[in-house]
């Protein structure tokens, strides 16, 4: 009886063998090599459309997908950009009309010119899924009032009348251009007069709603469109899709291929971190981008040959934000207590080690912004809240609190603590615990509690279940966008076209519950969501007072403690690829693919 | 044959109603879980630099595909498009049937949890006799001991150890369904790939699940071997080769109830295993869904997981009557 056991097995191992082997290609064998790494904004799903405004679709930004311009790893400046399908733009100092000149020699795949026509065919399609200067309603901030094609390489956009939004040169050069000749039969002939009726104040309003509508339902039937062949104006066009990877070739009509080293780009599938941390590990990517990696992981992948790493800005920050409708939280001296007691970099060091840095102060903007915008010397003026225990006590006494025996008391009770963090991010789970146990040793009893998962945890803090949680701060580069997380709707503030509105704690997504209004010394009475809105508005001069007061206002009152700042670090495999962007390079937040149109990465 | 016709017909009344029950139940469940997936959505809009208009509305394009209005409204809707045989539209693959999605990833699922059954049945049975027929030797013994230990272990275990040492370490396997870069097709290379591709997933499955049948069978035979009939069969001189075949097919009865029953849950397909070597599922699937809180394409993946199981169950409850002839007679009587 054992041996035809052993010979099943044997048998089952060598057809295992076999086919393994049999499966295997040899992916350098192309000219230009075969580039394989992942697309950082979806995993690969078969069935989805070759839609670029779909949000799972078979196209990939850099690769087969191209926008005017792409947006630079700047600091401080949204709108600094790398020239796209525009080969070069100018912009009124108001930001009021935006020309833009088309790469001369720039085609679709099926060898057509790319046209200013289909700018405009991209402006409609961006209409119908709205946001930014696509906004269908009326008065929004930023929108765009009018758009001309100029002649066949030419387009001119006009702001709408009555504002003069600083982002309106990012919304429109990040905008996604699509083929005339594809989408253009999909949509109405009238489109243009709809958007019109839709987004013109004077228009009566029931022409107006019906027009929104119309456009609504329309953006979901685009939305949903995917043209059975791959249209592309990007350095590559997709050959085919599988569930466990899209296969992307070389596109021999881009306007810079000579600059475009590999003759395809493998885009593998991935149903989560540890996937793609397991690809890299077996040095199966030439490069990945940023995910959140724990130490020990980031050891094994750097152990590999050829594997690297390349680090640069980023313009994210993990702040702990509070909600103040939990007593003492809304006195600030509290915060301030706790803003004392945490020790940042032991927290950085436990929580994000190696792609985090601990914050310098809070301000509302990761450090090296706020350096740009302030200065040194202005934010050497902030409270830098170093860890300081006895400042934490008269912090509290202030505001107070007791002491009975080693325990802070408030009234009458253990001034207690629960820290929130949803499972799965490692990083906040762990910084989570050091700072717990900073306070427990401190006489504060703390604890840390996990939600289920993010779509819990953001469900819940936003119902103001958790006293204190993580918290994503300082989006950047643009000043509006970081500031609107502290002022923004989870704190009480709504924009309405040029003006803001405060809901009361606990109505309208307001979970953070701070005041509408604060004073500041040196500053007096301070409105930070006024202030954060006239953001959008300002040039760079007024940006700078107004970044002045917002971080002066935050390092006061402290909404929510900067922890550490995140830094950009992406991995490279230099064994199949070499001529990778350096560390700090302004394209570190771009796709490969841009990196290519760039002139980097070419094979070994 | 007649009452053969009516048992079916019960089977298949019962089987409605429970079908009924469940996709009822999933659709209330799913809408209890916590989380809101159109938050979830706008603050990872949001972290990649879109500004809070533009997020928001992105999520309402995006979500403008499910159903507004009470919850009784869309229990309705639910029903309704269920008695079409539309399953509704994912969020997570935008505005793609989650017919499609559910579709296509069944088929990965089907055959792999299929192969892996099918191994573990295999295995399990074959080595579950050898155990019993040699139950005081140490090969006997030591099948015992390894079916229990591998038995203990979990799939994502076993699927997590063969990952890191069969592709991370050594890098003998790949993960994922296919290599992209083959032609597809109905041609050797791209069968090849798809073959070798499925071979580690489907061991994994296939060890972590054997030990019970090997077990189970190992118990079935042991009782069968103590029967008067097996002991009239030596007393009469009846051939061991024959014997055994009596012993096997007694004994293997209650194992085709479990492996019917396996077949049924296979469409469930194996969570982690696919998971861990990245293959494109419907477990995957249902991970992915629920992380998302994408409510029609968990109610339409449980729907399909509940019908496979009630389908299963029916196939299994008429193959017994089929193939254990002491249950055609009790019918009969």
């Amino acid at each position: 009886m054992r041996k035809p056991v052993v010979a099943v097995l044997t048998a089952a191992g060598t057809l295992a063998t076999v086919l393994a082997a049999a499966g295997c290609t040899d992916s350098s064998s192309a000219d230009g090599g075969v580039f394989t790494t992942i697309d950082g904004n979806h995993p690969i799903n078969v069935n989805a459309p070759i839609n670029p405004y779909n949000q799972a679709s078979n196209t990939f930004v850099g690769y087969n997908t191209m926008q005017l311009g792409w947006a630079k790893n700047s600091k401080t400046d949204p709108n600094a950009f790398y020239p796209g399908l525009a080969k070069s733009w100018t912009e009124t100092p108001d930001h009021l009309k935006l020309t833009v000149k088309l790469q001369p020699k720039a085609k679709w795949s099926d060898g057509k010119d790319v046209t200013a026509e289909d700018v405009k065919t991209s402006a409609a399609m961006s209409f119908t899924q709205g946001g930014g200067a696509f906004a269908v309603s009326p008065g929004a901030a930023g929108g765009l009032g009018d758009i001309k094609v100029v002649d066949s390489k030419t387009i001119e956009f006009d702001q709408a009348a009555g504002s003069a939004n600083n982002s309106f040169l990012r919304n429109i050069l990040s905008m996604n251009v699509i083929p005339k000749s594809v989408y253009g039969p999909q949509m109405p002939a009238d489109i243009w007069d709809t958007i019109k009726t839709a987004t013109d104040p004077k228009a009566a309003k029931a022409d107006q709603t019906k027009a929104q509508n119309t456009i609504t339902s329309l953006g979901k039937k685009l939305v949903d469109f995917g043209p059975k062949k791959d249209v592309s104006a990007g350095p590559f066009v997709l050959q085919r899709v599988n569930p466990g990877e899209a296969v992307l070739k070389k596109n021999t009509y881009f306007f810079d291929a000579d600059k475009i080293g590999p003759k395809q780009v493998v885009l593998k599938n991935y149903s989560g971190n540890e996937q793609i941390w397991n690809y890299l590990i077996a040095g199966q990517l030439d490069a990945a981008p940023y995910t959140s990696t724990p130490t020990n992981v980031v050891k094994k992948i750097v152990g590999h040959k050829g594997n690297g790493t390349v680090k640069g800005f980023s313009p994210v920050a993990a702040s702990l934000a509070f909600n103040q409708s939990y007593k003492p939280l809304d006195n600030v001296h509290v915060r301030r207590a706790l803003a004392y007691l945490i020790d940042r970099k032991l927290t950085t060091k436990i929580g994000e080690a190696e792609s985090g840095t601990a914050s310098q102060t809070t301000t509302g903007l990761v450090g090296d912004a706020a350096n740009a915008w302030l200065g040194a010397d202005g934010v050497n003026k902030l409270n830098p809240y170093a860890h300081d225990t006895a400042k934490a006590e008269k912090e509290l006494k202030t505001a107070g609190l007791t002491k009975s025996g080693k325990t802070w008391m408030y009234k009458g009770k253990p001034f207690t603590l629960n820290i929130q963090a949803p499972t799965g991010f490692s990083d906040w789970i762990a910084g989570s615990k050091s700072i717990s146990s900073q306070l427990t040793d401190f006489g504060i009893a703390s604890s840390v509690k996990t939600s289920a998962d993010y779509a819990t945890y953001l469900s819940e803090i936003a119902e103001g279940k958790y006293q204190v949680g993580f918290w994503l701060t300082a989006l950047g580069p643009s000043t509006y966008n970081a500031y609107a997380r502290l002022y923004g709707p989870s704190n009480g503030w709504t924009q309405f076209g040029a003006q803001v509105k405060h809901s009361a704690a606990g109505k309208d997504g307001n979970w953070m519950g701070g005041t509408e209004t604060a004073n500041v010394p040196g500053l007096g009475t301070v409105n930070p969501g006024d202030l954060t809105n006239q953001l959008s508005q300002a040039d760079e001069a007024k940006q700078k007072e107004l970044v002045g007061k917002l971080a002066r206002y935050s390092n006061d009152q402290l909404p929510a403690i900067q922890i550490w700042d995140y830094v950009n670090v992406q991995f490279t495999n230099t064994t199949r690829f070499t001529n990778f962007p350096k560390d700090d390079s302004d394209v570190l937040r771009l796709s490969p693919g841009v990196w290519m149109q760039l002139g980097y990465i070419k094979k070994k | 044959m007649l009452k053969f016709l009516r048992r079916l017909a019960g089977h298949v009344v019962r089987g409605l109603v429970m079908i009924w029950i469940v996709t009822t139940f999933t659709f209330v469940l799913v809408r209890l879980m916590p989380g809101d997936p159109v938050q979830t959505q706008y603050e990872t809009l949001l972290s990649k630099g879109m500004s809070p208009d533009q997020a928001k509305a992105q999520v309402a394009v995006t979500y403008g595909f499910v159903p507004h209005g009470s919850f009784w409204s869309q229990y309705g809707h639910y029903l309704w498009q269920l008695l079409h045989f539309d399953l509704g539209r994912s969020v997570r693959a935008q505005g793609v049937s989650v017919t499609t999605e559910v579709l296509s990833t069944a088929k990965w699922t089907i055959g792999l949890v299929l192969a892996g059954t099918l191994l573990s049945f295999l295995f399990g049975v074959v080595l579950g006799v050898v155990a019993a027929m040699r139950r005081n030797s140490h090969l006997g013994n030591g099948l015992s001991i390894v079916g229990s230990l591998l038995h203990g272990v979990p799939q994502y275990v076993m699927a997590l150890i063969l990952v890191t040492f069969l592709t991370v370490k050594f890098k003998l396997f790949s993960t994922g369904p296919v290599d992209g870069l083959l032609e597809p097709g109905f041609n050797g290379p791209y069968i090849a790939s798809i073959v070798a591709h499925a071979v580690l997933p489907a061991v994994a499955f296939a060890l972590s699940s054997f030990g019970g049948y090997l077990l189970s069978m190992k118990s079935s035979v042991v009782s069968v071997l103590g029967d008067d009939f097996i002991l009239a069969s030596e007393l009469r001189g009846i051939r061991p080769s024959i014997i055994f075949r009596y012993v096997a097919r007694n004994a293997i009865l209650p194992l085709f109830t479990v492996l019917a029953l396996s077949l049924g849950f296979m469409v469930g397909g194996a969570v982690f295993i696919e998971n861990a070597f990245n293959y494109p599922g419907m477990g995957a699937m249902l991970v992915a869904s629920i992380g998302q809180r994408d409510y029609s394409e968990m109610s339409g993946a449980f729907l399909l997981i509940t019908m496979a199981v009630i389908i299963a169950n029916i196939c299994a409850d008429m193959l017994y009557t089929v193939i254990d002839p002491r249950v055609r007679r009790g019918e009969g009587a």
